[in-house]
């Protein structure tokens, strides 16, 4: 457990002898990524003596001051020896003031080393992964395992007992328990066979999806408010749960759940649910948005460095075992990412938008869209086919006229955004809503007389296909530079936001001005007075249904229109001019007006009766786009190249931009995104790129930490120079090789992993095993595992009987206590026993965690968290002794057990170790338990729990002892 | 414990010194003896699961313990130990006119706004001290007054979390949760880091007070004023000895599972903890009663308040005092929650908020200090008192003050503290720092040297970094130190 043995020796000897061949990667690295790199590593801001041992060039160069570092092959001729083994204070390295040290040890490998030629490694994650093993061999796993096992000369411990494996695979493949019917179905299965499918049916239980994406939790910081001041929700959070247990339960491969998480919205074939197909890939995003959020932060810009730097952190140690958020400042002390790397990184987070996204999308909503789409074109095509002559001389005389508009004087305004064409003028619609152009030349008909009276002139309309449609329209990114911008607009419930900096919590203190509700059904010319922003990125964003304390709605008669936006000094201009040349496609609205007059002077044809049915009919179909229910998530905007900021700071920023790329340190590192957009498919594409060294091993390892509590490679969300090595290479690059041969398959890794010998080895060491391999680095036996918080919460539930197995859905609200108090505290408090639901739909407030997830180490979320503490303080053992829920379930479980028929003192215990122990009781567990009960039996009634009868109390109180053993929290 | 008195004596061998770098109750008992010897030589772990281990000073301590009186809301530096004539000269001018304005939190810049409180000089030193604070006048000579303090945000949340954890963003270690990963508890029945909670969590919610990214033991336990002071620290067993009789059996299973076992540090300490556990459900109930202090000292506090909210904060004050007295490292005290007027937010009626806020704490805090000198617990506690910025010397509206980071004024006492000084100058308004700006980084930095702690060697490892409460700044504010 603890590293400080090494590490507080400091004289002469050392037990292990030197390796034969010394590898650079294993032997001398860590020596000098520890000792030396701060000041001679890859960030040259920090650089010493402009000497570098990061790679064999910096090195074997020649020093400022003559002669060289190191000398291959020499290693009395090079400055490194000399100067690690000097005397002197002011000669010898590391310096004295560094409080680093080298041991005797890392001198002798460092010697040795050189004068084996001082061969340099690429650092051993960033070299592909190989394997020469089979994967069509038996026990490959083992075979990794036991080779190491046989190097040590240590003896394997024997398979645990059948009670063990059962209660051993269903915590760690489920996180509950397993039932006592279950343990004695698998004891009485003499088959060959019966560990696999016991392994197998755990691995298709829905339970499974539960356990297996709380631990993904962990690393994309789930929560379902923003912590922060107020604790605002984020909305529909929780879908984003239920998305990863579906994903993990139909075992969705993992390229295509990276996929999602990354680039869901922009997926060219995206993912429909199985059963009910409804569109699941951009649900990937949400980890995205999973961030804190700020109130009314005054350094608006600030905050946005902020946001974007958690998202980068959690992406690259999620995703590549990288923490590339350390190059924020400088280049990487460390790792070979470059500050560079970092912006090229921030550009693409940058660039895209947070966004409500409707959550219910299926394939048939894909279609209507079309159909409607179909038959507005048609209805324009039908009615130029039938003024066809005479929209000819229209249209002729109108390019003449077109063309005569612009007018001498330089408008007193910019035009940000102009839809009285067809187009929106460079804006983005996202969702469905506003429909892929305006309503320009759309027919309206006389409600009696079904007549055509004139066609729509052009505004956007979220209405475009129906009401209660979501859709956004999004300006293209500008700075602000006047005092105001005006937009054009009405509508019903409806809000226009400027979203500065990508700043979304708009509102008061400072910010309420940035955003409008509008509701009239009037055109108002809408002002926003953004004097004091000038020089701030803004973009505008125009939304039927608005946010109520930042979670997003959108009422049924919602709607909003627009005709322009613009940015402006002093007065609102008399007049928009509107000189835009029509596009290929559409008609201009000169146009459409004069089509109008004609219309209205009687001049075209206006009976048109099919124009009806199509209407109807469009408006039949709209009715199956409504959305009522969201997600926060991401959309694309338009692409951003970021410069690098001096020392982190955005107030001192390079002069170039940096392309949007991947980090160049890895394969498709150098080639710029060339999306209009973020970027962000093109990344996804570089981590799942088939010489990338990192992806698939960071998951495979995960994978295995989860079973064996602890990963091959120990630092999992770390694989740079800082992490540690990987106790058993050979394996993880076989793994990780064979991971992705078998379609990137979670649960087939987690199948082959279980089914090894390794794992079903017993945890009881013999004491030779424990002083020759006092931290089980060996795996010769099964590591002895704490439950994690929701287990344990899960198997009281459990054991109880009070557990409400239902998947899915909204989160039970939090159980509020005393303790638990400061602003956005909830009005009120949720069930005690959270209605007797798995911790994983239990409510994340950031603000207010559960007690007794975050006493158990379930992490804080606000960074990746791979791997949890395990820690052990009193404050645990008084929530098992004290807490009103564990006793509750104490009680509940005394009434199930009293309720269950004629059950001998004998079968009573072992119907309570069945339950929480997976096994019966031992004689000696029985005579202890006789001689306890006895004496609760002696006891008078008020001296027992309360408010029950005699033998209920005494045996509720026998429960509860029994939830304090460390056998119920430990896996052993 | 007694294991390791002797050695004190003389110098540590090698083997004792590899013991007590290994932490665990072995070295638990030796950092009990506190005071003693620098753990020189022992390297500092980089990172360690052992939730239970801390790491000892880098060098001998002044202080062993710390009070920290936190202003929530931010006390106007001007209204109180910060005079500035200029102001009533000036009164009802436009600011905007005289120094160049920042963005304020609610945007809303008012004229120019005297002090509605008289300063007086107090003590030998001669600090000026307003009417607001009569109390802690007496003690001016124990002050080391700072008024060039500055913060990096205008706004409360991000303040509050910078003040805590020494970074503006959520999830950082709180300062409590750093001292006590570096030096322990002395008292292994009380928590290290306790946080008594008066009314008020400020806000960025209990995040202010938790560990980070360090382990789960080092977050604040959170004490509160009624039956149940911790959480789930009282029995609800009711029959008499009911539960040391569960906890009897859970014992003899839990030897027996370990007999079955074999030696396996983890279960061993988690049946440690038991005990733990059932021994601070006696002695946290027994902090918390005063039944052992005379009248004259809850007198002193001002226990004998009509005034409800300083009667709270008396108590939370005289329990300070208390858990100071058994070794607790750190304990943090939160604002009363006094209605309409909570915290000294006063982004209007200045007035009556700042007088209300401050009755209810100036003879509180007054009576610690006082306490805390005649036991001479004083030479070994600091007592921090500061808010998390300060506030604008002109109005907001008409009669409140706005957010100002720019500058506040905030004084330390006790441990290792010259009394009686004033470090730091801002403008003629108080508006800006014009000499010695301390951040909080440098109030965090002098902090950790007080009690021992090398701020730059306190690190843990996260994310592939070595953090550290400091960051990578920091510089110990030497002026103030005896």
């Amino acid at each position: 457990m603890l590293v400080l043995q090494s590490s507080c020796s400091s004289s002469g000897e050392y037990t292990e002898p030197l390796p034969e061949i010394v590898d650079f990667n294993f032997h001398i690295r860590p020596i000098l990524v520890q000792n030396c790199y701060l000041c001679h590593g890859p960030d040259p801001s920090s650089r010493k003596a402009n000497l570098r041992l990061d790679n064999l060039e910096g090195a074997t160069a020649l020093l400022e001051d003559g002669g060289y570092a190191i000398v291959p092959k020499k290693s009395s001729k090079g400055l490194l020896i000399r100067r690690i083994n000097h005397t002197a204070e002011d000669q010898i390295m590391p310096p004295p003031e560094s409080n680093l040290k080298l041991t005797p040890r890392d001198k002798a490998l460092l010697e040795k080393w050189i004068d084996q030629g001082a061969q340099w490694k690429d650092h051993w994650a960033f070299i592909q992964p190989t394997t020469t093993a089979n994967a069509n061999d038996n026990n490959v796993i083992d075979a990794f395992i036991d080779k190491r096992i046989e190097e040590k000369g240590i003896e394997k411990m024997p398979t645990a007992d059948k009670n063990t494996l059962i209660r051993r695979v269903s915590y760690l493949l489920t996180g509950l328990p397993p039932s006592p019917t279950a343990v004695e179905n698998f004891i009485a299965n003499k088959s060959d066979l019966a560990y696999e499918q016991l392994v197998d049916s755990y691995l298709n239980t829905p339970a499974y999806g539960e356990r297996w994406a709380r631990h993904w939790m962990d690393l994309t910081r789930y929560a379902e408010t923003k912590g922060h001041e107020f604790d605002y929700t984020i909305t529909g959070a929780w879908k984003y749960r239920d998305y990863l247990i579906r994903a993990f339960n139909d075992d969705i491969a993992y390229d295509q759940l990276l996929k999602e998480h990354l680039a869901g919205d922009l997926l060219e074939n995206p993912r429909y649910g199985k059963e009910d197909g409804i569109l699941e890939s951009p649900l990937g995003t949400a980890f995205f948005a999973m961030g804190e959020g700020t109130h009314s932060p005054v350094d608006i810009r600030q905050d946005e460095a902020d946001r974007i730097d958690n998202i980068i952190d959690v992406t690259t140690k999620t995703f590549q075992g990288l923490t590339v958020s350390c190059a924020k400042c400088h280049d990487h002390k460390f790792d070979p990412i470059t500050a560079a790397d970092y912006y090229a990184f921030y550009g693409v987070i940058e660039s895209t938008r947070f966004s409500p996204i409707p959550a219910e999308l299926s394939k048939d909503k894909k279609q209507t869209v079309q159909e409607i789409e179909g038959l507005q074109t048609y209805m324009r095509q039908m009615l130029a086919d039938s003024w066809s002559d005479k929209a000819k001389s229209i249209q002729a005389q109108h390019s003449i006229k077109d063309k005569q508009v612009p007018s001498k004087d330089t408008p007193n305004y910019k035009v940000i955004g102009d839809f009285r064409n067809s187009d929106f003028n460079g804006w983005k619609s996202n969702g469905l809503g506003f429909g892929n152009g305006t309503t320009l030349g759309n027919p309206i008909l006389d409600k009696n007389t079904e007549k055509l009276i004139r066609l729509d002139e052009g505004r956007a309309s979220s209405k475009a296909m129906g009401l209660s449609i979501f859709g956004a329209l999004r300006s293209p990114n500008f700075v602000i530079d006047t005092d105001f911008i005006g937009i054009r607009a009405l509508g019903v419930k409806s809000t226009i936001r400027i979203v500065v900096d990508n700043f979304q919590l708009i509102q008061n203190p400072i910010y309420g001005n940035l955003t409008r509700g509008i509701n009239t059904p009037e055109w108002n010319n809408h002002t926003f007075n953004v004097a004091s922003l000038k020089g701030h990125k803004a973009y505008i964003e125009i939304l039927p249904g608005g946010y109520n304390r930042h979670d997003y709605s959108l009422p049924e008669d919602a709607f909003i229109e627009a005709e322009y936006a613009i940015a402006y000094d002093e007065e609102w201009p008399k007049t928009i001019g509107n000189d835009r040349e029509p596009n290929a496609i559409g008609v201009s609205s000169q146009l459409v007006k004069t089509v109008n007059k004609q219309l209205k002077k009687g001049q075209l044809p206006s009976q048109f009766p099919a124009l009806k049915v199509m209407i109807d009919s469009s408006e039949r179909l709209a009715k199956k786009l409504k959305s009522n229910s969201f997600f926060y998530g991401v959309y694309d905007g338009f692409a951003i190249n970021s410069p690098i900021f001096n020392r982190g700071s955005y107030k001192e920023l390079s002069e170039d931009s940096i392309p949007r790329r991947f980090l160049s340190a890895l394969p498709l590192g150098d080639i710029p995104y060339s999306a209009a957009g973020s970027g962000r498919l093109e990344m996804a594409n570089a981590m799942l790129n088939k010489d990338n060294p990192l992806t698939s091993r960071v998951m495979v390892n995960r994978i295995w930490h989860h079973l064996f509590g602890k990963g091959i490679v120990e630092t999992v969300d770390n694989f740079g120079l800082q992490g540690k090595l990987p106790t058993h290479p050979e394996l993880l690059d076989f793994l990780a090789i064979n991971f992705q041969e078998e379609g990137w398959s979670i649960k087939k890794m987690i199948r082959q992993i279980v089914v090894s010998e390794a794992f079903q080895r017993s945890t009881i060491r013999s004491e030779e095993l424990a002083e020759k391999d006092p931290t089980n680095i060996y795996l010769a036996s099964f590591p002895v595992r704490r439950l994690e918080s929701e287990a344990i919460r899960d198997a009281l539930l459990s054991v109880s009987g009070n557990l409400d197995t239902t998947l899915y859905g909204k989160p039970i609200a939090t159980h509020l206590t005393d303790f638990m108090q400061g602003r956005g505290r909830p009005a009120t408090s949720g069930p005690l026993d959270g209605g007797g639901r798995r911790s994983i739909y239990q409510e994340v407030r950031r603000n207010f965690l559960e007690p007794m997830m975050t006493t158990f180490d379930r992490p804080m979320p606000f960074s990746t968290f791979g791997k949890r503490n395990v820690t052990n303080v009193p404050s645990q053992s008084l929530i098992i002794m004290n807490d009103p829920f564990v006793a509750k379930q104490a009680e509940l479980m005394a009434q199930q057990l009293l309720a269950a028929a004629n059950l001998s003192f004998e079968n009573k215990v072992n119907w309570v170790y069945m339950k929480t122990f997976s096994r019966s009781a031992t004689a000696d567990e029985i005579t202890k338990a006789k001689t306890f009960i006895t004496m609760l039996q002696n006891r008078k009634e008020q001296e027992l729990p309360k408010g029950l009868d005699k033998e209920t109390s005494i045996w509720t109180t026998y429960c509860h002892s029994i939830f304090n053993l460390k056998e119920f929290i430990y896996l052993i | 414990m007694s294991k390791y008195h002797n050695f004190m004596q003389r110098s540590l061998s090698r083997r004792e010194m590899l013991d007590i770098c290994k932490g665990g109750f072995g070295s638990l008992a030796f950092m009990s003896l506190f005071g003693g010897l620098p753990l020189l030589g022992c390297e500092r772990p980089k990172n360690n699961a052992a939730s239970n281990l801390y790491l000892g000073p880098h060098y001998l301590p002044k202080a062993k313990n710390v009070i920290f009186l936190y202003m929530d809301g931010g006390v106007s530096q001007v209204d109180s130990f910060d005079p500035k004539p200029r102001l009533a000269k000036e009164n009802g001018e436009d600011p905007r006119k005289k120094f160049k304005v920042d963005a304020t939190q609610f945007d809303n810049v008012g004229k120019i706004l005297k002090s509605p409180w008289e300063f007086t000089q107090y003590g030998n030193s001669g600090i000026p001290i307003s009417e607001l604070f009569p109390h802690i006048a007496t003690c001016a000579d124990d002050l080391a007054v700072i008024r060039s303090m500055t913060s990096n945000f205008p706004e409360h949340t991000n303040a509050n979390y910078f003040l805590h954890t020494g970074s503006g963003i959520q999830g950082r270690p709180s300062m409590g949760s750093w001292m006590t990963y570096g030096l322990g508890s002395e008292n292994k029945n009380i928590p290290g880091y306790v946080v008594l909670d008066g009314g008020l969590v400020p806000p960025g919610g209990l995040d202010n007070f938790k560990n980070g990214f360090l382990p789960a033991s080092y977050q604040a336990s959170i004490f509160k004023s009624g039956p149940e002071p911790v959480a789930n620290i009282v029995p609800k067993e009711d029959g008499a000895n009911l539960q040391e009789q569960k906890l009897d059996f859970i014992k003899q299973m839990d030897q027996s599972l370990i007999s079955k076992m074999g030696e396996e540090d983890a279960v061993e300490s988690a049946i440690s903890n038991y005990e733990l556990a059932y021994k601070m459900q006696t002695s946290i109930p027994e902090l918390t009663e005063f039944k052992s202090e005379s009248e004259a000292t809850k007198k002193l506090y001002g226990l004998d308040s009509d005034d409800p909210h300083k009667k709270g904060y008396a108590s939370q004050c005289l329990l300070a005092r208390r858990l100071v007295e058994r070794g607790v490292r750190f304990v943090e005290l939160t604002c009363p929650n006094i209605s309409g007027f909570d915290r000294w937010d006063q982004h209007s009626n200045l007035k009556n908020g700042h007088e209300r806020n401050a009755h209810a704490v100036d003879q509180p805090i007054a009576g610690l200090l006082k306490d805390l000198k005649s036991r001479g617990l004083l030479e070994e506690t600091l007592v921090v008192w500061t808010g998390e910025f300060g506030r604008t010397p002109f109005a907001q509206g008409a009669n409140g003050r706005d957010h100002n980071p720019s500058a506040f004024s905030m004084w330390m006492a006790g441990a290792g503290i010259k009394g009686g000084t004033i470090f730091g100058k801002t403008d003629e308004y108080g508006y800006r720092v014009v000499e010695n700006p301390v951040t909080i980084h440098d109030l965090h930095a002098t902090i950790m040297h007080l009690l021992g702690i090398n701020h730059e060697q306190l690190t843990f490892r996260f994310g592939g970094r070595d953090m550290r409460l400091t960051d990578v700044h920091g510089h110990i504010i030497k002026d103030v130190l005896a």
